[in-house]
């Protein structure tokens, strides 16, 4: 029983595998209940709007793939794909690596169990995911192996009051190297949730990069979370970009679980119309000798609303820790609003930490010096906007992701 | 070229320009002197169409056409060209990008295709060379991290790649040493044609030897209170203002 929300997910199928996790996280929904704005961590992206809902499951593989959706996202990019739709793999659409050293599948065809993170005994809406999780991406690496293309898994949601639950995890043996590309999509007539899971483990001196897009059309309230696990000198870098999505959170939670480890953390979120992005990041440095890089940026439309949550705790013993964290916002329309709240916890005391949070308005020094030249006002804005985003873009490794992104947000907000 | 009538602009509450009369024909070049606080970078301000400016009188026409009728960027297309006191940098826009998106939209204005790659190419070579620009200050970000002379160079560089019909140089001068001062008045003698016309804002009578004037003119209190040939700059030189 989950209270009075019985029905938003009585209509979800039972699926087998995971069954140690399924059943976890069944005694999660048991004994948590659905975020409210009485939660500090919920309190400015509430949801009981999508709580009214009855929501179902509806099966990916065997539906004709929509025409507006190209099943590879960068098409241009030579990378493996791994296709979902409403939380189930359509192996007829993807192409797997198979090489030596290299698992790829979907999870529920593969005799391997989830990583099993702590998401479900905290949150409600992760033991939702720990319980009904339809299908994911099993990544796993072994030992010592590079992975000689990038994976795109594409995760599309299509159709009316949809629970899509994807849950992809990744495994990096030991000096391993992947890059994977993590894009969502939902047609226009679409709506419902959309609640995935990317867990990782990084293995000693491996390296692991995560670009994430979502680009969900339609009325979809997307939950993210990504939960990444860094063993002693491992390397882990992701952007992230909300290019599109009428009620997006992405949660990241990095925890470094040995020396020496490297995390660079980047966001960029543009919402226009009355979307709601949200991104919480956590950063949890528990021993000496890392470093952590966070770079969030946002431009607020319209009558967006958007919030920003960057937690990074340096616990006692971790000595020489080096973390920094940016946070900037412009809010562009009269009617947009940004929270923003860094939250630095620091008990080491030989550390060097920064944050900063800004926000503000276009410069209108640059605006004018852009004007004087013959640039007119709505394409010096998609030059300084462009710029502006720019530390995020640059980030990227692949052109094509970069410029896919350009493209995207391009055509959302009429750039030259 | 340009007619200034009776010009009266404020900030705010304080009245600047008060009653500025100023005629430049083509190909002219007329240098603007006075004390701090005369006018002079007002004067600039308002002709580029900065908005905190407000005219409250008069009127310019640029060859036939209500300046102040037009926002800043109609003006700049419609070629006027302000460079700057304070160059601006733009950190993330590159120089190029910043130049290209400049010429089209002049371009645009006159009904024209955008610039063809190598077209713009040549032309970025031509004038980087003609301030001595280096192809690494160049590719970088609108003025990041410039000097102060690289700053100033890189406006004349813009100013060689829109090829305006009015210059104004709002204290091109100022932060200069010897030798960026003579690479940046090459650049602006380069520049001189019957078409082009040039009005030259300094303090300092140094930069009228290099760029010579065919006036100059005393600003002060928000007028132009004497006019003359350029040896009225060596004369303001010599004796100050106060004279006047």
């Amino acid at each position: 029983m989950i209270g009075s929300n019985d029905s938003f997910i009585s209509n979800l199928q039972k699926k087998h595998y995971n069954a140690d996790l399924r059943s976890k996280g069944r005694e999660g929904l048991e004994s948590l209940s659905a975020p409210t704005r009485r939660s500090e961590r919920w309190k400015y992206s509430p949801i009981s709007k999508l709580l009214t809902k009855s929501l179902k499951s509806c099966a990916g593989e065997n539906v004709v793939w929509p025409e507006a959706i190209m099943p590879n996202p960068v098409p241009h990019l030579n990378a493996y794909l791994m296709v979902f739709r409403n939380g189930f793999f359509v192996s007829s659409l993807s192409d797997l690596p198979y090489a030596d050293g290299v698992i790829c599948t979907s999870a529920s065809q593969s005799e391997y169990e989830a990583i099993d993170g702590t998401y479900h005994e905290k949150e409600w809406v992760g033991a939702m995911n720990a319980a009904y999780h339809q299908d994911g991406a099993y990544i796993k690496i072994d030992k010592g192996v590079v992975l000689d293309r990038p994976i795109i898994i594409h995760h599309l949601t299509n159709g009316e009051d949809i629970a899509s639950l994807p849950r992809h995890s990744v495994i990096l043996g030991d000096g391993a190297e992947a890059d994977i590309i993590l894009w969502n999509s939902a047609t226009e007539d679409s709506s419902g949730m959309c609640n995935g899971i990317f867990e990782a483990h990084v293995g000693k001196n491996a390296s692991l990069r995560l670009e994430k897009v979502c680009n969900e059309h339609g009325d979809i309230y997307n939950f993210s979370h990504e939960s990444i696990r860094q063993e002693r000198d491992s390397r882990f870098v992701t952007n992230n970009f909300t290019v599109r999505g009428s009620w997006v959170r992405n949660e990241l939670c990095i925890k470094s679980q040995g020396e020496g480890t490297d995390s660079v953390f980047n966001g960029a979120y543009m919402p226009a119309d009355s979307d709601h992005v949200d991104n919480h990041t956590t950063m949890d440095h528990a021993f000496p000798n890392c470093t952590s890089s966070e770079m969030y940026k946002g431009i607020m439309y319209d009558k967006s609303t958007g919030v920003f949550n960057g937690k990074i705790y340096v616990r006692l013993d971790a000595q020489k820790t080096a973390a920094f964290q940016q946070n900037s916002n412009i809010v562009a329309s009269k009617g947009a609003t940004i929270n923003t709240k860094p939250e630095l916890e620091i008990y080491a005391d030989d550390v060097k930490c920064s944050h900063g949070c800004t926000v503000g308005q276009f410069d209108e020094e640059a605006m004018f010096y852009l004007n004087a030249r013959g640039i007119d006002e709505e394409s010096a804005k998609s030059l300084l906007v462009q710029a502006y985003i720019g530390d995020v873009l640059n980030s990227v490794k692949y052109e094509e992701i970069k410029n896919e992104v350009v493209r995207l947000y391009s055509e959302r907000h009429g750039w030259l | 070229m340009l007619k200034i009538k009776n010009l009266h602009a404020r900030v705010e509450d304080h009245e600047i320009l008060k009653g500025l009369n100023l005629e430049v024909g083509p190909g002219e070049v007329h240098a603007i002197m006075g004390p701090n606080g005369s006018g002079k970078s007002t004067l600039a301000s308002v002709l580029s169409g900065r908005e905190d400016y407000e005219v409250t009188e008069g009127s310019v026409d640029f060859d036939g056409i209500d300046l102040l009728d037009l926002d800043a960027s109609d003006r700049a297309r419609e070629g006027l060209f302000l460079a700057f006191q304070y160059p601006v940098e733009i950190p993330g826009v590159s120089n190029m990008n910043f130049m290209k998106a400049a010429i089209n939209g002049k371009r645009a204005h006159r009904g024209l295709e955008p610039i063809k790659g190598k077209d713009f190419l040549d032309k970025v070579k031509e004038c980087t060379e003609l301030v001595e620009l280096k192809g690494r200050l160049r590719d970088r970000s609108v003025n990041e991290g410039f000097s102060g002379g690289e700053k100033k160079r890189n406006e004349i560089f813009q100013m060689a790649m829109l090829e305006p019909k009015l210059a104004v140089l709002d204290e091109t001068d100022s932060g200069l040493d010897i030798d960026a001062l003579r690479v940046v008045s090459q650049g602006v003698n380069a520049m001189r044609s019957s078409e082009r016309s040039f009005i030259v804002i300094t303090h300092y009578q140094r930069l009228l030897d290099h760029i010579v004037p065919d006036f100059v003119h005393v600003l002060s209190e928000g007028k132009i209170i004497k006019s003359g040939g350029k040896e009225l700059a060596l004369e303001l030189e010599e004796k100050g203002y106060d004279w006047l």
